[in-house]
């Protein structure tokens, strides 16, 4: 990506400027990128980039081509986070940029847009790109292995951070990101090196899955969309399915970057627990607030995947009703044969939703959640264990959270048929 | 081999390295491993790991407990309070409410008004005012009282919440035998409220074994849910060896003026009594009179002598005099009687020495309504006046209210408003917002800390009628 920079202090400037703080108005197409960014004028810079050549254009005085601002903003776009959104339209002053670029090729080579083939070639570079990236990771697993986990923990923190960069760079960001997280799990964590362990074997299984792409099914090719970080288009998801969904456990996550939302819905009808990912710049209220313990009755898409799949809101705004409390909780030893289930079909599963009924705080080091036959879960350690003794005081509770590396983190409980989050 | 000891192998394979250590797929004891393709040693770890950490994450099982759980918490018979007015005690505990005096003022007014209402804020709340309890300490008796059964139980599960925590009553004489000091008289301090007399026996059990620092602080514990009952305590303390404990059960004893000793410094004081409001001055105390109490302590700004009066006065019954002597009374006099009406809290006395002569003290021990009625009376609104406010007790009458607000606003008393503030924004009765919106309107727009303060006040008042409007 920064190779397209005209010098070091452009790209270093771009890396700066990428943050969605600075911007408005972002948005994305098939063909185009765009954003507005406060510089130093007053008004903010209008900044495009057409993804096709890619060509730049920005409002901004800097005689470089492209400037910062084109960088930076081709830097969130291909994050793939969702700071950029995929939209139907395009702010006017970048449709307005690609229509005259569009007409002046209309009159040089009588090209239209958008362009069947031209999108094949994108699609076949972009592959590449990523085919590159995922020999260049298998080279650095192999690497790894050779020297030995113990010697992986002594690296310095830039030694996980400059592969995960690499990754971002080969356009696949959730690799990336996995492997950056490594680099203070390695730390923070009491049984790291079977960590490590298992977290070496899933990656060397994207490589392996990546090379044989061609022979994966939907749904395992939407797993490793997802582990890979290559995002979907809206408007490639079209497995759509109406019910009245549960809302029954919501997280927040914010960065200095970045405010995510995963949104934990039960399907009445369906039976079926989907997540809806919902992302706004850090500050910035989210555009969809979904409330805890409500009933949204409506249609969702489905991305491609194994169970539980990634959803998207579709359709009309939908009819929201409260709901009474948490459905279909079952004992620890119930859920953990669903958990079992959705590992055999996607093994990259790392959050798996869990809804508990009968479940005992047991306040101690670290605590635990029991169920009645006495199956415990250790809780995270960030878990707020005292609003959590507060709620059940001391009854068992029905408790709806997220199973991840063994470790439960409790989202929301049931308190007289109503959700409380936690 | 098991499959513990070949993700074990595996495990020690990799920790070290491939360059150290080989690595083949046949070794695993998994089925499928030898259906998988690996070229190197590298890769044969990585596809191993895959394999035996897929089977691993899949087939993990919970650790069975065995335990009894702690009994759970006792069960609130309150009705919860209307979601409105749990969304505002969630606003002021996390200060999202900023008002004159500080959000604390409101916070207790929310706890008082639930408490009359007799409701309880939801569970969620519990913990955000166990830590608001334990920050500010004045506020922990109203805190206990809003958390209820629920609170006290989670509590016992943080020491730094143990203020708030209920004791299984078996379990107190065994804390007060074997707990440190603080944790014996925050103990004893929490029974004296329930049980006075199973607390005193306590105390009783031990006495003779209790170092004199502890005798004393133990005595003083008493002052909560005293009655006669502890005068035969008290009076045989009087003789005892350390000083600070004779001097503790001396001042207990001057609030129970029925007791034996208030009888002996009633017949001291009538021995001194001329006629009606005049006293002569005592001599050099006798070994009795030393023994209740009186000591050489001076009275600033008196001599001997007649701080030896004021000390008698102030231990002797009120029923002795009549309230319609105090104009008569010299300063000595009044002093002692203004010291004996404090502490056996007469209203009557109380009232007519602050009718007589208002100060902060006595108007702080008033009730509101007394208080209030003492205030009205007053003339000048200078700042004496506004330290007498600030003193005032709440809550205040709404006529009270409106008109304080309303002369204060008329007499430019700027000064008086700044120096009651904190009282302004806790007593004021919120029908007298109209008022001090009055006055913001027509206030200086130069007087910005004047202009302040009553936005902080109007905001109190608002915030404060919001509350009882929820609770109704």
């Amino acid at each position: 990506m920064l190779a397209l920079a005209p010098d070091a202090s452009s790209g270093k400037a771009a890396r700066g400027l990428a943050n969605p703080r600075t911007w408005s108005d972002l948005g994305s197409n098939e063909s185009l990128v765009w954003g507005k960014c406060q510089g130093s004028a007053r008004a903010p810079y209008q900044v495009t980039v057409d993804l096709t050549e890619p060509a730049f254009r920005c409002t901004c005085p800097s005689r470089k081509l492209p400037c910062k601002h084109g960088l930076a903003l081709l830097l969130m776009w291909s994050a793939n986070n969702g700071v950029v959104a995929d939209l139907e339209s395009a702010e006017p002053f970048a449709a307005d940029w690609a229509a005259q670029r569009a007409s002046r090729h209309a009159t040089a080579s009588a090209r239209t847009a958008p362009d069947p083939e031209a999108q094949a070639k994108r699609l076949a570079e972009r592959e590449s790109l990523m085919s590159a990236g995922i020999d260049d990771f298998e080279r650095w697993l192999h690497d790894v292995v050779r020297q030995g986990l113990a010697s992986a923990r002594r690296q310095p923190p830039s030694f996980w951070d400059t592969a995960g960069a690499r990754l971002v760079d080969a356009q696949l960001p959730g690799l990336g990101d996995r492997v950056r997280a490594m680099g203070s799990n390695i730390h923070a964590r009491n049984d790291w090196a079977p960590h490590l362990l298992g977290e070496l074997g899933r990656w060397h299984l994207a490589v392996k899955a990546w090379r044989r792409r061609g022979e994966l099914d939907e749904a395992a090719m939407g797993d490793l969309r997802a582990v890979l970080g290559w995002a979907r288009r809206r408007d490639e998801i079209g497995d759509r399915v109406t019910d009245r969904w549960w809302v029954v456990g919501l997280s927040q996550e914010e960065d200095e970057r970045l405010l995510s939302q995963r949104t934990w819905l039960h399907g009445e009808r369906t039976g079926e627990t989907v997540v809806l990912l919902d992302f706004a710049a850090a500050g910035q209220a989210l555009k969809i607030a979904h409330v805890l313990g409500s009933i949204v009755d409506g249609e969702v898409a489905r991305y491609p995947g194994g169970e539980p799949r990634r959803a998207l809101l579709t359709g009309d705004e939908p009819k929201v009703t409260q709901g009474a409390g948490l459905p279909h909780a079952t004992d620890v030893r119930t859920a953990l044969g669903h958990t079992a289930r959705w590992l055999a079909g996607n093994p990259w599963l790392r959050r798996i939703p869990m809804a508990l009924a009968g479940m005992t705080v047991l306040p101690g080091d670290p605590p635990q959640l029991v169920d009645r036959t006495g199956a415990a879960l250790t809780l995270a350690p960030d878990t707020d264990i005292w609003q959590l003794l507060a709620l059940s005081g001391g009854h068992p509770v029905s408790v709806f959270g997220e199973w991840i590396d063994e470790r439960l983190h409790p989202l929301s409980v049931e308190i007289d048929d109503r959700l409380v989050s936690l | 081999m098991s499959g513990v000891t070949t993700w074990d192998d595996l495990l020690s394979a990799a920790l070290v390295g491939t360059s150290r250590r080989t690595f083949a797929l046949d070794q695993l004891a998994i089925p499928g491993a030898e259906r998988v393709e690996a070229d190197s040693a590298e890769a044969a770890v990585l596809a191993g790991a895959a394999l035996a950490a897929g089977y691993r994450r899949a087939g993990w099982t919970p650790p069975t407990w065995r335990g009894t759980p702690p009994p759970p918490a006792a069960p609130d018979d309150r009705p919860e309070c209307s979601p409105a007015a749990a969304q505002l005690l969630e606003i002021m505990l996390n200060r999202g409410i900023r008002v004159e005096g500080g959000p604390e003022l409101l916070v207790l007014h929310w706890l008082t008004t639930a408490r009359d209402a007799g409701q309880r804020p939801p569970y969620r709340m519990i913990v955000d005012l166990l830590r608001f309890g334990t920050a500010n300490t004045a506020t922990r008796p109203l805190t206990r009282h809003a958390i209820g059964p629920r609170g006290a139980w989670l509590a016992r599960h943080n020491p730094v919440w143990s203020w708030a925590a209920t004791v299984p009553p078996q379990d107190v004489v065994e804390r007060f035998a074997t707990g440190t000091r603080a944790d014996r008289i925050a103990l004893l301090g929490d029974l004296r409220a329930t049980e006075p007399d199973f607390a005193r026996t306590l105390i009783e059990d031990t006495w003779g074994d209790e170092q004199a620092a502890t005798r004393a602080s133990l005595l003083d514990c008493l002052h909560i849910g005293l009655s006669t009952n502890d005068e035969p305590l008290l009076e045989q303390a009087l003789d005892d060896r350390a000083a600070t404990v004779r001097a503790a059960a001396a001042a207990l004893l001057d609030r129970l003026p029925e007791s034996a000793r208030g009888q002996r410094m009633a017949a001291r004081a009538m021995r001194l009594n001329k006629k009606r409001a005049t006293f002569e001055l005592p001599d050099e105390p006798d070994q009795e009179a030393r023994r209740d109490g009186i000591s050489d302590h001076r009275e600033p700004g008196y001599g001997r002598a007649a701080s030896w009066l004021v000390q008698i006065l102030a231990a002797t019954p009120l029923s002795t005099w009549d309230t319609e002597l105090i104009p008569e009374a010299d300063p000595e006099v009044l002093i002692g009687w203004t010291k004996a009406a404090l502490r056996q809290r007469d209203q009557e006395w109380l009232t007519a020495l602050a009718e007589h002569q208002p100060g902060p003290e006595l108007i702080a021990a008033l009730t509101p309504e007394a208080a209030t009625a003492i205030l009205d009376r007053q003339k000048k609104l200078d700042a004496r006046f506004g330290g007498l406010l600030a003193a005032a007790p709440g809550p205040w009458p709404p006529r009270f209210s409106t008109d304080i607000v309303n002369r204060l606003r008329a007499a430019k008393a700027d000064n008086v408003l700044q120096l009651a503030a904190a009282a302004f924004a806790e007593h004021l009765h919120p029908s007298a917002l109209a008022a001090v919106e009055a006055w913001l309107l027509t206030a200086d727009p130069d007087r910005k800390a004047t202009r302040r303060i009553l936005r902080g006040i109007a905001h109190a008042l608002t915030v404060r009628a919001t509350i009882l409007q929820e609770f109704q």
